[in-house]
C-alpha cells in the first residue's frame, strides 16, 4: 500500500511537470488555481486540523497576501530589489503579521468563541477594504505587472505555472516537516487536552499564537501566488465567501488527513470552473456536498481513502468489491435524481421561464437536461427526480458507505478546549 | 526540596485546602493518605498552578512560585502525573515522549528515552503505535516517563498504582526508587494503604483540606487513632 500510494505521489508529480507540454492554456490556468487553492487549504487545515482552532475568516490573511504582494510588485517594477520568484514570501510575512496580531486576539477565548472573533477579525478587515480606497483601490481594485528577473521571464502562463508548483512543493515539505516536528507535536497535543500541554512546560497561548500567524502566512502566501498569476488585487478576496471556500475545501478532502485539503482543493476548483459552464446551480451542488461530507463522511474524502488503505492492507476487505459498485450506482442514481429536481425547479423559478411562459400562451417548455427533454408538468418528471434521490440515498445508508450522522462524534467545535480536568 | 507552607485554595466559594503545610526534602519519598474529597488532588493541583492558591506558599529550592500559570511552575521543575493518565492520545508512544523533553530546566543529568525504555521495554515494543491503544499501565508509565524527560526536581504522582497489574507496579516501583537514588523531591498520592508504604520515607495524612498526620512509616502504623478517623471508610 505504502508503495502505491508512493507510485500515485510520483505519478501526479510527474503530470505535473509535464503538463504544461500535454496540456493547454486553460489547463495551466485551471492548475495554478488549484495549487493556490491547496496551499490556502493547507494553510488553514494547519489551525484547524492540526491545532483544532476554527478560524472562518481566514480570507483576510489570503487577501492581505494578495495585496501586499501587488504592492511589492508595483516597487520591483519601479526598480525595487526583491526578485520576482521570492514575492510570495512578502504575502506570507504579510499573512504572518497579521495573523501574529489576529491570533493573539483570538486566543484569548477557545471554541465556538475562537471562531467568532476570526470571523469578526475578517468582517473589520473587509470593512476596511471596502472604505479605504487609496489603499485597496475600491470597486476596481489594483493592477500590476510581473517583473523578469536575471535570465528568468515571468510574462507566460507556463513560467507562472512553475513559479506556482515550486512554492507548492516549498510549502508542502515545509507543512510536512512541522506536523512531525516537537513544536508540531505540541500543536496536536493542544489540540487534544490544552491543559495537559501546559503542565509540560508550554505556554499554551503563545503556541496557539504562533501556529495562527504561521497558518495566516501560509494562507498569506497563497495570496500573493494570485497577485503574481492575475497581477491584480481586488477587496472581493476579503469577502465571507473566501474565508467559506476555504473551510468546504478542507471539510470535503478531509482535515485529519495532511493531503486532505489539497484534494478537497482540487476537487471543488474543477467543479467551479467545469461545473459554472454547465449549470447556474453548480454552487448549490457543492453546498449539497459539502452538507453530505459533513453528516454522512465527517473525515472527508482523503479521510476515506485513508480508512479504506487501511482496510486493504488489514486484509479486512478487498480494494473493490461488488457492494463498491452497488454504492457507486446508488450515488449516482441520488446525483442524477437531484439534479433533476434542482435543474427543473430551478429554471421553472427563472424570469427567462417565465417570459417564455407567458409568450407561449401558457404553455410550459420542456427543459433540456443531459440530452433529454424534462416536461415541468408531467408526474414523471418529479417521479424521477424524487425517486432517484431517495432510492439512492436509501440503497447508500443500508449498504453502510454513508453512517446516520452520530453527533455526539463531532462536537469538538463545541467542546471547550480543557475542561474536564479541573474537577 | 518541595516547601509549602499554610496553602489554602478554594473551587469559587468551597474551600478545598485550609493552610497545608509540608515538606519534601531532595531525594526523599512523600506519601499522602486521605479518602476521597481529602484534599490530596488539590493540594497537588494548587501546586501545579492549575488551581490557584488563595493563599501560603510554594516553594521549589527557596523560589516562589505559587500564583505563577501552570507552564512556568512546570518549567521551574514540577513534573506532574495526574491521576486521569494524561496521554496524548492520538500520538504514538515516541512522540509522546518527544513533547516531554524539555531542555535546561535542571541542572542533573538528564534521563534518557532509553533507559526509561530499558526498564519499561514494553514501551519500546509499541513505541509507533498511538497511545490511545496501549493499556492502562502502559499509559500510566507512558505519563511518569514523559514527565521524567522534562527532568523535574520534584515529582508528583496521583494516584499512581491505580489499577496496575503487579508487573508494571513493579517497574513503577523501580522507577520511582531510581527517581529518588538521582534526588528527586517524589510526592505521591493514594487513597489506600497500598504498596507505595514500602517505598515512602514520609506519610502526611490529609482530612477536610489540612494535612491531620505527620511521620515516619512505624509512627503511621503505630497510630491507630489516625487510620480509623482519617482513613478507614466506617
Amino acid at each position: 500500500m505504502k508503495s502505491i500510494s508512493y507510485i500515485l505521489m510520483a505519478a501526479v508529480a510527474a503530470l505535473l511537470i509535464v503538463l504544461p507540454y500535454v496540456g493547454d492554456l486553460a489547463s495551466q490556468n485551471l492548475a495554478i488555481k488549484v495549487m493556490i487553492a491547496a496551499i490556502f487549504a493547507l494553510g488553514f487545515n494547519l489551525l484547524w486540523g492540526q491545532a483544532g482552532l476554527p478560524s472562518f475568516g481566514h480570507a483576510a490573511y489570503y487577501g492581505i497576501g494578495t495585496f501586499a504582494t501587488i504592492y511589492a510588485m508595483e516597487a520591483i517594477d519601479k526598480g525595487g530589489f526583491l526578485p520576482t520568484p521570492l514575492l510570495p514570501l512578502v504575502g506570507a510575512a504579510a499573512g504572518f503579521v497579521f495573523g501574529l496580531i489576529a491570533g493573539w486576539f483570538a486566543t484569548i477565548r477557545t471554541g465556538v468563541y475562537f471562531a467568532m472573533i476570526t470571523v469578526a477579525l475578517a468582517e473589520l478587515v473587509s470593512a476596511i477594504a471596502v472604505k479605504w480606497e487609496g489603499v485597496f483601490g475600491g470597486e476596481s481594485g489594483l493592477r500590476s505587472i510581473r517583473s523578469d528577473w536575471g535570465p528568468f521571464a515571468f510574462q507566460t502562463t507556463t513560467s507562472v505555472y512553475y513559479l506556482t508548483l515550486v512554492w507548492a512543493v516549498l510549502v508542502m515539505l515545509f507543512l510536512y516537516w512541522l506536523q512531525g516536528s516537537p513544536f508540531g507535536l505540541i500543536v496536536r497535543g493542544i489540540r487534544e487536552r490544552e491543559l495537559r500541554v501546559k503542565f509540560l512546560g508550554y505556554d499554551a497561548r503563545k503556541v496557539k499564537t504562533l501556529v495562527f500567524a504561521l497558518s495566516a502566512a501560509v494562507s498569506g502566501l497563497a495570496g500573493g501566488l494570485l497577485a503574481i498569476s492575475d497581477e491584480s488585487a481586488n477587496m472581493v478576496l476579503f469577502q465571507g465567501a473566501g474565508s467559506a471556500f476555504v473551510v468546504l475545501n478542507t471539510v470535503i478532502g478531509g482535515a485529519n488527513v495532511f493531503f486532505g485539503p489539497v484534494i478537497g482543493a482540487a476537487l471543488t476548483t474543477c467543479f467551479g470552473y467545469f461545473g459554472a459552464n454547465l449549470s447556474h446551480f453548480w454552487m448549490f451542488y457543492l453546498g449539497v456536498a459539502f452538507v453530505a461530507t459533513v453528516l454522512f463522511a465527517p473525515e472527508g474524502i482523503g479521510g476515506a481513502i485513508v480508512e479504506r488503505a487501511r482496510q486493504v492492507r488489514a486484509g479486512e476487505r478487498a480494494l473493490l468489491n461488488l457492494s463498491d459498485i452497488a454504492n457507486l450506482s446508488a450515488l449516482i442514481v441520488a446525483i442524477v435524481g437531484l439534479i433533476i429536481l434542482v435543474e427543473v425547479t430551478g429554471t421553472i423559478c427563472s424570469e427567462s421561464y417565465r417570459a417564455a411562459v407567458a409568450s407561449g400562451q401558457g404553455v410550459w417548455p420542456a427543459v433540456k437536461l443531459m440530452g433529454l427533454s424534462f416536461n415541468p408538468l408531467s408526474p414523471l418528471t418529479w417521479i424521477a427526480g424524487i425517486g432517484g434521490l431517495l432510492l439512492g440515498t436509501w440503497v447508500l445508508l443500508k449498504q453502510g458507505l454513508a453512517k446516520w450522522p452520530s453527533f455526539l462524534r463531532r462536537t469538538e467545535l463545541a467542546q471547550p478546549v480543557g475542561t474536564g480536568e479541573a474537577k | 526540596m518541595l516547601d509549602i507552607a499554610n496553602l489554602h485554595a478554594a473551587y469559587g466559594h468551597i474551600k478545598v485546602l485550609n493552610g497545608v503545610t509540608f515538606q519534601v526534602p531532595n531525594g526523599s519519598i512523600a506519601t499522602i493518605l486521605g479518602r476521597n474529597g481529602s484534599g490530596r488532588s488539590s493540594t497537588c493541583k494548587a501546586v501545579m498552578g492549575l488551581l490557584p492558591p488563595s493563599r501560603g506558599t510554594v516553594k521549589l529550592g527557596g523560589r516562589e512560585l505559587a500564583g505563577m500559570p501552570a507552564h512556568e511552575i512546570a518549567h521551574a521543575g514540577i513534573g506532574y502525573v495526574p491521576e486521569d493518565r494524561q496521554i496524548f492520545r492520538n500520538l504514538t508512544v515516541d512522540e509522546n515522549m518527544t513533547i516531554g523533553v524539555k531542555a535546561g530546566v535542571s541542572p542533573r543529568p538528564a534521563w534518557t528515552r532509553d533507559e526509561l525504555y530499558d526498564v519499561f521495554p514494553r514501551l519500546r515494543e509499541r513505541r509507533n503505535i498511538k497511545a490511545g491503544f496501549l493499556s492502562g499501565g502502559e499509559q500510566q508509565m507512558l505519563t511518569l516517563f514523559r514527565s521524567l524527560l522534562g527532568n523535574p526536581d520534584v515529582m508528583l504522582i496521583d494516584e499512581p498504582t491505580e489499577g496496575l497489574a503487579p508487573k508494571v507496579i513493579d517497574a513503577l516501583a523501580e522507577t520511582i526508587l531510581e527517581m529518588k537514588r538521582r534526588g528527586l523531591a517524589i510526592l505521591l498520592l493514594e487513597q489506600k494503604l497500598s504498596m507505595v508504604m514500602r517505598l515512602t520515607d514520609k506519610v502526611f495524612v490529609m482530612g477536610r483540606g489540612e494535612i491531620v498526620f505527620s511521620g515516619s512509616v512505624a509512627e503511621f502504623q503505630a497510630n491507630d487513632v489516625v487510620r480509623s478517623t482519617w482513613l478507614e471508610v466506617s
